[in-house]
Protein backbone atom coordinates (compact mmCIF):
# COMPACT_ATOMS: atom_id res chain seq x y z
CA UNK A 1 0.00 0.00 0.00
CA UNK A 2 2.20 2.87 -1.22
CA UNK A 3 0.19 5.67 0.31
CA UNK A 4 0.29 7.95 3.27
CA UNK A 5 -1.91 5.62 5.32
CA UNK A 6 0.29 2.69 4.34
CA UNK A 7 3.37 4.61 5.40
CA UNK A 8 1.75 5.42 8.75
CA UNK A 9 0.97 1.75 9.38
CA UNK A 10 4.44 0.69 8.26
CA UNK A 11 6.27 3.15 10.48
CA UNK A 12 3.94 2.24 13.31
CA UNK A 13 4.66 -1.45 13.04
CA UNK A 14 8.40 -0.77 12.61
CA UNK A 15 8.33 1.41 15.68
CA UNK A 16 6.45 -1.07 17.84
CA UNK A 17 8.67 -3.91 16.64
CA UNK A 18 11.80 -1.90 17.44
CA UNK A 19 10.37 -1.12 20.84
CA UNK A 20 9.75 -4.81 21.59
CA UNK A 21 13.15 -5.92 20.38
CA UNK A 22 14.99 -3.17 22.22
CA UNK A 23 16.05 -0.85 19.46
CA UNK A 24 16.88 -0.64 15.82
CA UNK A 25 18.63 -3.69 14.45
CA UNK A 26 18.74 -3.27 10.71
CA UNK A 27 22.29 -1.95 10.60
CA UNK A 28 24.10 -2.67 7.36
CA UNK A 29 27.48 -1.82 8.85
CA UNK A 30 28.65 -0.81 12.27
CA UNK A 31 31.75 1.28 11.84
CA UNK A 32 33.92 1.44 14.92
CA UNK A 33 37.42 2.33 15.94
CA UNK A 34 40.09 1.09 18.30
CA UNK A 35 42.94 3.25 19.58
CA UNK A 36 45.91 1.71 21.33
CA UNK A 37 47.13 4.29 23.83
CA UNK A 38 50.27 2.25 24.37
CA UNK A 39 51.27 3.12 20.84
CA UNK A 40 50.11 6.73 20.94
CA UNK A 41 52.98 9.19 21.25
CA UNK A 42 50.80 12.29 21.32
CA UNK A 43 52.31 13.68 18.14
CA UNK A 44 49.04 15.28 16.95
CA UNK A 45 49.49 13.98 13.41
CA UNK A 46 45.95 12.55 13.49
CA UNK A 47 44.55 15.96 14.34
CA UNK A 48 46.55 17.59 11.55
CA UNK A 49 45.42 14.97 9.06
CA UNK A 50 41.84 15.63 10.08
CA UNK A 51 42.30 19.34 9.41
CA UNK A 52 43.59 18.58 5.92
CA UNK A 53 41.05 15.90 5.04
CA UNK A 54 37.87 17.49 6.34
CA UNK A 55 38.41 21.16 5.41
CA UNK A 56 38.61 22.23 9.03
CA UNK A 57 39.11 25.95 9.43
CA UNK A 58 41.94 27.18 11.57
CA UNK A 59 40.69 29.99 13.69
CA UNK A 60 43.73 31.62 15.26
CA UNK A 61 45.05 31.70 18.79
CA UNK A 62 42.45 34.01 20.26
CA UNK A 63 39.43 32.03 19.13
CA UNK A 64 41.18 28.79 20.00
CA UNK A 65 41.54 30.10 23.55
CA UNK A 66 37.84 30.99 23.55
CA UNK A 67 37.07 27.32 22.80
CA UNK A 68 35.94 28.11 19.28
CA UNK A 69 38.50 25.85 17.64
CA UNK A 70 37.33 23.60 14.86
CA UNK A 71 39.37 20.56 15.77
CA UNK A 72 37.27 17.47 15.18
CA UNK A 73 40.00 15.43 16.80
CA UNK A 74 41.99 16.63 19.76
CA UNK A 75 44.76 14.91 21.65
CA UNK A 76 44.05 15.24 25.35
CA UNK A 77 46.94 15.28 27.77
CA UNK A 78 46.79 13.77 31.23
CA UNK A 79 49.54 14.06 33.83
CA UNK A 80 50.09 11.77 36.73
CA UNK A 81 50.06 13.41 40.11
CA UNK A 82 53.59 14.22 41.25
CA UNK A 83 55.27 12.46 44.14
CA UNK A 84 53.67 9.10 43.56
CA UNK A 85 56.18 6.55 44.71
CA UNK A 86 58.73 9.19 45.59
CA UNK A 87 57.91 11.59 48.37
CA UNK A 88 60.88 13.88 47.87
CA UNK A 89 60.34 14.44 44.20
CA UNK A 90 58.73 17.69 43.13
CA UNK A 91 58.65 16.83 39.47
CA UNK A 92 56.50 14.49 37.50
CA UNK A 93 57.57 10.90 37.44
CA UNK A 94 56.28 10.43 33.93
CA UNK A 95 55.49 12.58 31.00
CA UNK A 96 51.92 13.07 29.89
CA UNK A 97 49.51 10.36 28.85
CA UNK A 98 47.72 11.06 25.63
CA UNK A 99 44.18 10.32 24.55
CA UNK A 100 43.03 11.18 21.04
CA UNK A 101 39.42 12.23 21.42
CA UNK A 102 36.91 12.59 18.63
CA UNK A 103 33.20 11.95 18.14
CA UNK A 104 32.60 8.48 19.57
CA UNK A 105 29.56 7.83 17.34
CA UNK A 106 27.54 6.65 20.31
CA UNK A 107 24.84 4.10 19.54
CA UNK A 108 22.64 5.84 22.09
CA UNK A 109 23.89 9.30 21.26
CA UNK A 110 22.72 12.06 23.62
CA UNK A 111 22.99 14.62 20.81
CA UNK A 112 20.40 12.97 18.59
CA UNK A 113 17.14 13.25 20.53
CA UNK A 114 17.71 16.92 21.42
CA UNK A 115 18.11 18.18 17.86
CA UNK A 116 14.95 20.14 17.05
CA UNK A 117 15.27 19.57 13.30
CA UNK A 118 16.72 16.05 13.26
CA UNK A 119 19.89 17.26 11.61
CA UNK A 120 21.86 14.69 13.55
CA UNK A 121 20.68 11.11 13.40
CA UNK A 122 21.92 7.54 13.20
CA UNK A 123 22.52 6.05 9.78
CA UNK A 124 22.21 2.40 8.85
CA UNK A 125 26.01 2.36 8.77
CA UNK A 126 25.99 2.90 12.53
CA UNK A 127 27.33 6.42 12.13
CA UNK A 128 26.16 9.47 13.99
CA UNK A 129 25.62 11.71 10.99
CA UNK A 130 25.43 15.48 10.89
CA UNK A 131 23.51 16.98 7.98
CA UNK A 132 24.88 20.50 7.59
CA UNK A 133 22.23 21.92 5.32
CA UNK A 134 19.53 20.88 7.75
CA UNK A 135 21.27 22.25 10.85
CA UNK A 136 19.83 25.50 12.20
CA UNK A 137 22.54 26.04 14.80
CA UNK A 138 20.54 25.64 18.00
CA UNK A 139 23.65 24.09 19.64
CA UNK A 140 21.52 21.78 21.79
CA UNK A 141 23.55 18.82 20.58
CA UNK A 142 26.86 20.33 21.68
CA UNK A 143 25.43 21.10 25.09
CA UNK A 144 24.18 17.55 25.47
CA UNK A 145 27.40 15.92 24.34
CA UNK A 146 29.28 14.60 27.38
CA UNK A 147 32.55 14.37 25.45
CA UNK A 148 32.48 17.92 24.04
CA UNK A 149 33.42 16.98 20.52
CA UNK A 150 30.96 19.08 18.56
CA UNK A 151 32.26 22.31 17.08
CA UNK A 152 30.08 25.24 16.21
CA UNK A 153 30.88 27.71 13.45
CA UNK A 154 30.57 30.97 15.37
CA UNK A 155 32.18 32.87 12.51
CA UNK A 156 32.20 32.65 8.78
CA UNK A 157 35.47 30.77 8.87
CA UNK A 158 35.36 30.02 5.17
CA UNK A 159 36.09 33.68 4.42
CA UNK A 160 39.15 33.94 6.63
CA UNK A 161 40.67 30.51 7.10
CA UNK A 162 41.86 29.88 3.58
CA UNK A 163 43.26 33.01 1.92
CA UNK A 164 44.06 32.43 -1.74
CA UNK A 165 45.71 30.27 -2.96
CA UNK A 166 45.16 28.02 0.06
CA UNK A 167 41.54 27.47 -0.90
CA UNK A 168 42.85 25.41 -3.81
CA UNK A 169 43.88 22.79 -1.27
CA UNK A 170 40.37 22.16 0.02
CA UNK A 171 39.00 18.67 -0.26
CA UNK A 172 36.27 18.66 -2.92
CA UNK A 173 34.61 15.58 -1.43
CA UNK A 174 33.40 17.43 1.62
CA UNK A 175 31.66 20.75 1.97
CA UNK A 176 33.03 23.89 3.60
CA UNK A 177 30.65 24.54 6.47
CA UNK A 178 29.14 27.97 6.73
CA UNK A 179 28.46 30.17 9.74
CA UNK A 180 25.90 28.89 12.22
CA UNK A 181 26.36 25.20 11.54
CA UNK A 182 27.44 22.49 13.93
CA UNK A 183 30.12 20.09 12.76
CA UNK A 184 31.94 17.07 14.11
CA UNK A 185 33.93 13.98 13.23
CA UNK A 186 32.15 11.89 10.61
CA UNK A 187 34.51 8.88 10.64
CA UNK A 188 35.56 10.24 7.21
CA UNK A 189 32.18 9.58 5.62
CA UNK A 190 33.47 10.73 2.23
CA UNK A 191 35.95 7.86 2.30
CA UNK A 192 33.26 5.40 3.38
CA UNK A 193 31.07 6.60 0.51
CA UNK A 194 33.98 6.43 -1.91
CA UNK A 195 34.80 2.87 -0.85
CA UNK A 196 31.18 1.82 -1.21
CA UNK A 197 31.04 3.37 -4.69
CA UNK A 198 34.19 1.48 -5.68
CA UNK A 199 32.81 -1.74 -4.22
CA UNK A 200 29.57 -1.33 -6.15
CA UNK A 201 31.46 -0.62 -9.37
CA UNK A 202 33.39 -3.84 -8.89
CA UNK A 203 30.22 -5.69 -7.88
CA UNK A 204 31.28 -6.78 -4.41
CA UNK A 205 30.75 -5.96 -0.78
CA UNK A 206 32.99 -3.56 1.12
CA UNK A 207 35.94 -5.48 2.47
CA UNK A 208 37.93 -4.91 5.60
CA UNK A 209 40.69 -2.41 4.85
CA UNK A 210 38.84 -0.66 2.02
CA UNK A 211 38.13 2.26 4.28
CA UNK A 212 40.89 4.10 6.03
CA UNK A 213 40.16 7.20 8.02
CA UNK A 214 42.53 10.14 7.66
CA UNK A 215 43.76 9.84 11.25
CA UNK A 216 44.35 6.12 10.85
CA UNK A 217 46.25 6.63 7.63
CA UNK A 218 48.47 9.28 9.17
CA UNK A 219 49.18 7.72 12.57
CA UNK A 220 52.94 6.99 12.50
CA UNK A 221 52.66 4.21 15.07
CA UNK A 222 49.48 2.64 13.61
CA UNK A 223 47.68 3.11 16.91
CA UNK A 224 44.30 3.50 15.21
CA UNK A 225 42.25 0.66 13.73
CA UNK A 226 39.02 1.26 11.87
CA UNK A 227 36.48 -1.12 10.42
CA UNK A 228 33.10 -2.77 10.44
CA UNK A 229 32.03 -4.49 13.66
CA UNK A 230 29.36 -6.55 11.89
CA UNK A 231 32.05 -8.19 9.77
CA UNK A 232 33.22 -11.06 11.96
CA UNK A 233 36.59 -11.34 10.24
CA UNK A 234 37.55 -7.68 10.32
CA UNK A 235 40.51 -6.48 12.35
CA UNK A 236 38.32 -4.22 14.41
CA UNK A 237 35.85 -6.89 15.49
CA UNK A 238 38.77 -9.17 16.40
CA UNK A 239 40.26 -6.36 18.47
CA UNK A 240 36.97 -5.79 20.27
CA UNK A 241 36.56 -9.50 20.95
CA UNK A 242 40.13 -9.85 22.14
CA UNK A 243 39.53 -7.07 24.66
CA UNK A 244 36.12 -8.54 25.61
CA UNK A 245 34.36 -5.26 24.98
CA UNK A 246 30.87 -5.41 23.57
CA UNK A 247 28.38 -2.93 22.20
CA UNK A 248 25.19 -2.42 24.16
CA UNK A 249 26.74 -3.19 27.54
CA UNK A 250 27.26 -0.38 30.01
CA UNK A 251 29.41 -2.33 32.41
CA UNK A 252 31.78 -4.73 30.72
CA UNK A 253 32.00 -8.13 32.32
CA UNK A 254 35.67 -8.84 31.92
CA UNK A 255 36.95 -12.31 32.60
CA UNK A 256 40.57 -11.32 32.48
CA UNK A 257 41.64 -8.34 34.61
CA UNK A 258 44.65 -7.83 32.37
CA UNK A 259 42.49 -6.77 29.46
CA UNK A 260 43.32 -3.19 28.53
CA UNK A 261 40.24 -2.30 26.54
CA UNK A 262 37.70 0.25 27.73
CA UNK A 263 35.32 2.79 26.34
CA UNK A 264 34.90 6.30 27.69
CA UNK A 265 31.79 7.13 29.72
CA UNK A 266 30.53 3.56 29.73
CA UNK A 267 28.59 4.30 32.89
CA UNK A 268 26.47 6.87 31.03
CA UNK A 269 25.22 4.07 28.79
CA UNK A 270 25.79 6.09 25.65
CA UNK A 271 27.37 3.05 23.99
CA UNK A 272 30.38 4.65 22.35
CA UNK A 273 32.00 2.96 19.38
CA UNK A 274 35.64 3.80 20.04
CA UNK A 275 37.62 1.26 22.01
CA UNK A 276 40.65 2.58 23.87
CA UNK A 277 43.44 0.29 24.98
CA UNK A 278 44.84 1.50 28.27
CA UNK A 279 48.44 2.57 28.54
CA UNK A 280 50.63 0.28 30.59
CA UNK A 281 53.58 1.74 32.47
CA UNK A 282 56.26 0.58 34.78
CA UNK A 283 55.65 2.08 38.17
CA UNK B 1 -24.58 20.05 27.26
CA UNK B 2 -28.15 21.18 27.97
CA UNK B 3 -30.37 19.31 30.42
CA UNK B 4 -33.24 18.45 28.04
CA UNK B 5 -30.89 16.42 25.76
CA UNK B 6 -31.06 12.66 26.48
CA UNK B 7 -27.90 11.48 28.16
CA UNK B 8 -26.47 8.01 27.84
CA UNK B 9 -27.00 6.48 31.27
CA UNK B 10 -24.00 4.24 31.76
CA UNK B 11 -21.49 6.12 29.59
CA UNK B 12 -22.15 9.86 29.45
CA UNK B 13 -19.01 10.65 27.39
CA UNK B 14 -20.06 8.47 24.46
CA UNK B 15 -20.90 11.50 22.27
CA UNK B 16 -17.44 12.94 22.76
CA UNK B 17 -15.81 9.62 21.90
CA UNK B 18 -17.91 9.11 18.81
CA UNK B 19 -17.17 12.68 17.74
CA UNK B 20 -13.44 12.18 18.20
CA UNK B 21 -13.56 8.91 16.28
CA UNK B 22 -15.41 10.50 13.37
CA UNK B 23 -12.96 13.42 13.34
CA UNK B 24 -10.01 11.01 13.32
CA UNK B 25 -11.48 8.99 10.49
CA UNK B 26 -12.06 12.20 8.51
CA UNK B 27 -8.46 13.28 9.02
CA UNK B 28 -7.13 9.92 7.84
CA UNK B 29 -9.43 9.81 4.82
CA UNK B 30 -8.65 13.43 4.00
CA UNK B 31 -4.95 12.64 4.13
CA UNK B 32 -5.54 9.81 1.65
CA UNK B 33 -7.39 12.11 -0.74
CA UNK B 34 -4.70 14.76 -0.39
CA UNK B 35 -2.02 12.16 -1.03
CA UNK B 36 -3.80 11.00 -4.19
CA UNK B 37 -4.01 14.58 -5.38
CA UNK B 38 -0.31 15.07 -4.77
CA UNK B 39 0.64 11.95 -6.71
CA UNK B 40 -2.27 11.24 -9.03
CA UNK B 41 -2.44 7.73 -10.42
CA UNK B 42 -3.33 7.87 -14.08
CA UNK B 43 -4.98 4.78 -15.49
CA UNK B 44 -4.91 3.51 -19.02
CA UNK B 45 -2.71 4.85 -21.80
CA UNK B 46 0.90 4.96 -20.68
CA UNK B 47 3.55 5.70 -23.31
CA UNK B 48 6.43 3.22 -23.52
CA UNK B 49 9.09 4.21 -21.00
CA UNK B 50 12.02 6.16 -22.37
CA UNK B 51 14.28 4.40 -19.93
CA UNK B 52 13.03 0.84 -19.39
CA UNK B 53 12.90 -0.15 -15.75
CA UNK B 54 12.86 3.43 -14.54
CA UNK B 55 10.31 6.13 -13.84
CA UNK B 56 11.23 9.16 -15.92
CA UNK B 57 11.07 12.45 -13.98
CA UNK B 58 8.67 14.84 -15.64
CA UNK B 59 9.50 18.14 -13.91
CA UNK B 60 10.95 20.84 -16.11
CA UNK B 61 12.78 24.08 -15.47
CA UNK B 62 13.24 27.07 -17.70
CA UNK B 63 16.84 28.02 -17.06
CA UNK B 64 18.50 31.24 -18.06
CA UNK B 65 20.69 31.38 -21.12
CA UNK B 66 24.30 30.98 -20.08
CA UNK B 67 26.94 32.98 -21.91
CA UNK B 68 29.73 30.75 -23.14
CA UNK B 69 33.05 31.69 -24.71
CA UNK B 70 32.09 29.68 -27.79
CA UNK B 71 28.50 29.19 -28.89
CA UNK B 72 28.66 25.41 -28.83
CA UNK B 73 25.42 23.87 -30.05
CA UNK B 74 24.29 20.62 -28.46
CA UNK B 75 21.49 20.47 -31.02
CA UNK B 76 23.98 20.35 -33.89
CA UNK B 77 26.45 17.91 -32.36
CA UNK B 78 24.27 15.58 -30.32
CA UNK B 79 20.97 16.05 -32.14
CA UNK B 80 21.66 16.43 -35.85
CA UNK B 81 25.03 14.71 -36.06
CA UNK B 82 24.13 12.11 -33.45
CA UNK B 83 27.36 12.14 -31.48
CA UNK B 84 26.94 10.14 -28.29
CA UNK B 85 26.90 12.14 -25.04
CA UNK B 86 29.58 9.88 -23.63
CA UNK B 87 31.94 10.60 -26.51
CA UNK B 88 32.65 14.07 -25.13
CA UNK B 89 31.53 13.68 -21.51
CA UNK B 90 33.77 10.67 -21.10
CA UNK B 91 34.07 10.71 -17.34
CA UNK B 92 30.35 10.35 -16.68
CA UNK B 93 30.60 6.57 -16.82
CA UNK B 94 33.47 6.24 -14.39
CA UNK B 95 33.50 9.23 -12.09
CA UNK B 96 31.39 11.62 -10.08
CA UNK B 97 31.61 14.38 -12.68
CA UNK B 98 30.69 14.12 -16.33
CA UNK B 99 33.60 16.31 -17.35
CA UNK B 100 34.20 18.81 -20.11
CA UNK B 101 36.17 17.41 -23.05
CA UNK B 102 39.71 18.69 -23.50
CA UNK B 103 40.26 21.06 -26.41
CA UNK B 104 42.26 18.31 -28.07
CA UNK B 105 39.06 16.32 -28.44
CA UNK B 106 37.33 19.23 -30.18
CA UNK B 107 40.34 19.66 -32.46
CA UNK B 108 40.26 15.96 -33.30
CA UNK B 109 37.42 16.80 -35.66
CA UNK B 110 37.77 20.51 -36.13
CA UNK B 111 41.20 20.46 -37.74
CA UNK B 112 39.37 19.11 -40.78
CA UNK B 113 35.69 19.94 -40.16
CA UNK B 114 34.03 23.36 -40.44
CA UNK B 115 37.27 25.29 -40.13
CA UNK B 116 35.80 28.31 -41.90
CA UNK B 117 33.13 29.07 -39.28
CA UNK B 118 33.91 32.01 -36.98
CA UNK B 119 33.29 30.07 -33.76
CA UNK B 120 35.67 27.33 -34.87
CA UNK B 121 38.25 29.95 -35.78
CA UNK B 122 37.95 31.26 -32.20
CA UNK B 123 38.53 27.71 -30.95
CA UNK B 124 41.49 27.18 -33.27
CA UNK B 125 43.07 30.44 -32.11
CA UNK B 126 42.73 29.28 -28.48
CA UNK B 127 44.14 25.86 -29.37
CA UNK B 128 47.17 27.43 -31.04
CA UNK B 129 47.83 29.59 -27.99
CA UNK B 130 47.52 26.50 -25.77
CA UNK B 131 44.43 27.79 -23.98
CA UNK B 132 41.12 26.10 -23.33
CA UNK B 133 37.74 27.81 -23.48
CA UNK B 134 36.64 28.90 -19.99
CA UNK B 135 33.19 27.33 -20.04
CA UNK B 136 30.64 28.62 -17.56
CA UNK B 137 28.81 26.17 -15.36
CA UNK B 138 25.23 25.36 -16.34
CA UNK B 139 24.04 22.71 -13.90
CA UNK B 140 25.55 23.50 -10.52
CA UNK B 141 24.72 21.52 -7.40
CA UNK B 142 25.36 23.00 -3.96
CA UNK B 143 28.63 22.19 -2.25
CA UNK B 144 26.98 19.94 0.32
CA UNK B 145 25.54 17.52 -2.24
CA UNK B 146 27.36 14.39 -3.31
CA UNK B 147 26.18 13.35 -6.74
CA UNK B 148 27.87 10.62 -8.72
CA UNK B 149 27.25 10.45 -12.47
CA UNK B 150 28.82 7.01 -12.45
CA UNK B 151 26.32 5.49 -10.00
CA UNK B 152 23.37 6.78 -11.98
CA UNK B 153 24.74 5.65 -15.34
CA UNK B 154 25.53 2.23 -13.86
CA UNK B 155 21.95 1.82 -12.75
CA UNK B 156 20.08 3.23 -15.71
CA UNK B 157 22.42 2.61 -18.65
CA UNK B 158 25.38 0.31 -18.15
CA UNK B 159 23.76 -2.32 -15.92
CA UNK B 160 20.34 -1.93 -17.53
CA UNK B 161 19.82 -4.87 -19.87
CA UNK B 162 17.15 -3.12 -21.91
CA UNK B 163 19.39 -0.18 -22.68
CA UNK B 164 22.07 0.18 -25.29
CA UNK B 165 24.98 2.58 -24.91
CA UNK B 166 23.49 4.40 -27.94
CA UNK B 167 20.48 5.31 -25.79
CA UNK B 168 22.57 7.46 -23.45
CA UNK B 169 20.68 10.69 -24.42
CA UNK B 170 17.53 9.22 -22.89
CA UNK B 171 19.28 8.53 -19.59
CA UNK B 172 21.01 11.91 -19.54
CA UNK B 173 17.64 13.55 -20.29
CA UNK B 174 16.33 12.35 -16.93
CA UNK B 175 18.26 15.13 -15.19
CA UNK B 176 19.43 17.38 -18.03
CA UNK B 177 16.40 17.50 -20.30
CA UNK B 178 16.67 16.88 -24.02
CA UNK B 179 20.02 18.45 -24.70
CA UNK B 180 19.85 17.52 -28.37
CA UNK B 181 17.08 20.08 -28.86
CA UNK B 182 18.78 23.18 -27.41
CA UNK B 183 21.59 25.27 -28.81
CA UNK B 184 23.92 26.54 -26.13
CA UNK B 185 23.38 24.44 -23.03
CA UNK B 186 20.98 25.64 -20.37
CA UNK B 187 19.43 24.20 -17.25
CA UNK B 188 16.24 22.34 -18.11
CA UNK B 189 15.45 20.39 -14.97
CA UNK B 190 15.06 21.93 -11.51
CA UNK B 191 17.75 19.76 -9.81
CA UNK B 192 16.35 20.63 -6.40
CA UNK B 193 16.25 18.26 -3.46
CA UNK B 194 12.55 17.67 -4.12
CA UNK B 195 13.34 16.69 -7.70
CA UNK B 196 16.04 14.26 -6.54
CA UNK B 197 13.99 12.75 -3.73
CA UNK B 198 10.88 12.24 -5.88
CA UNK B 199 12.93 10.34 -8.43
CA UNK B 200 14.71 8.36 -5.70
CA UNK B 201 11.36 7.33 -4.22
CA UNK B 202 9.97 6.22 -7.56
CA UNK B 203 13.11 4.40 -8.65
CA UNK B 204 14.03 2.91 -5.26
CA UNK B 205 17.11 5.03 -4.81
CA UNK B 206 18.72 5.35 -1.37
CA UNK B 207 16.77 7.53 1.05
CA UNK B 208 19.41 8.01 3.74
CA UNK B 209 20.54 11.64 4.19
CA UNK B 210 24.25 10.84 4.22
CA UNK B 211 24.09 9.02 0.90
CA UNK B 212 23.81 12.39 -0.83
CA UNK B 213 24.72 15.02 1.76
CA UNK B 214 28.22 15.65 2.90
Amino acid sequence: MPSLLGNIFKSWSDYSKGNEEGGFHKYEHMYAMAIDLNKCTGCNACSTACYAENNLAWVGEERFGARQAMNWMRVERYFDEPNIGNETSDSLDHGASFLPMMCQHCSAAPCEPVCPVAATYHTVDGLNAQIYNRCIGSRYCANNCPIRVRNFNFYDNAQTAWPAPMDQGLNPDITVRSKGVMEKCTFCIQRIRGASDTAKREGREIQDGDIQTACQQTCPTSAITFGDLLDETSKISKAWKRQQVELGVYKQNKENPEMRGYRVYEELNIDTKVLYLERVREV
Amino acid sequence: MSADRPQHKSFPWIRTFIGAAVLGALIVLGAQVFENQLHPVKAGETPPPRVPGAVFPTDTFDGKDVQQPINYSHKLHAGDLGINCLYCHTYARRSRVAGIPPTAKCMGCHTVVAEDKPEIQKLTAMWKKGESPAWNKVNDLPDFVHFSHERHLQKFLLNNEDMNIKDSPDVCAMCHGDMNTVGVAKKMKPLTMGFCVTCHEKNNGPADCTRCHK
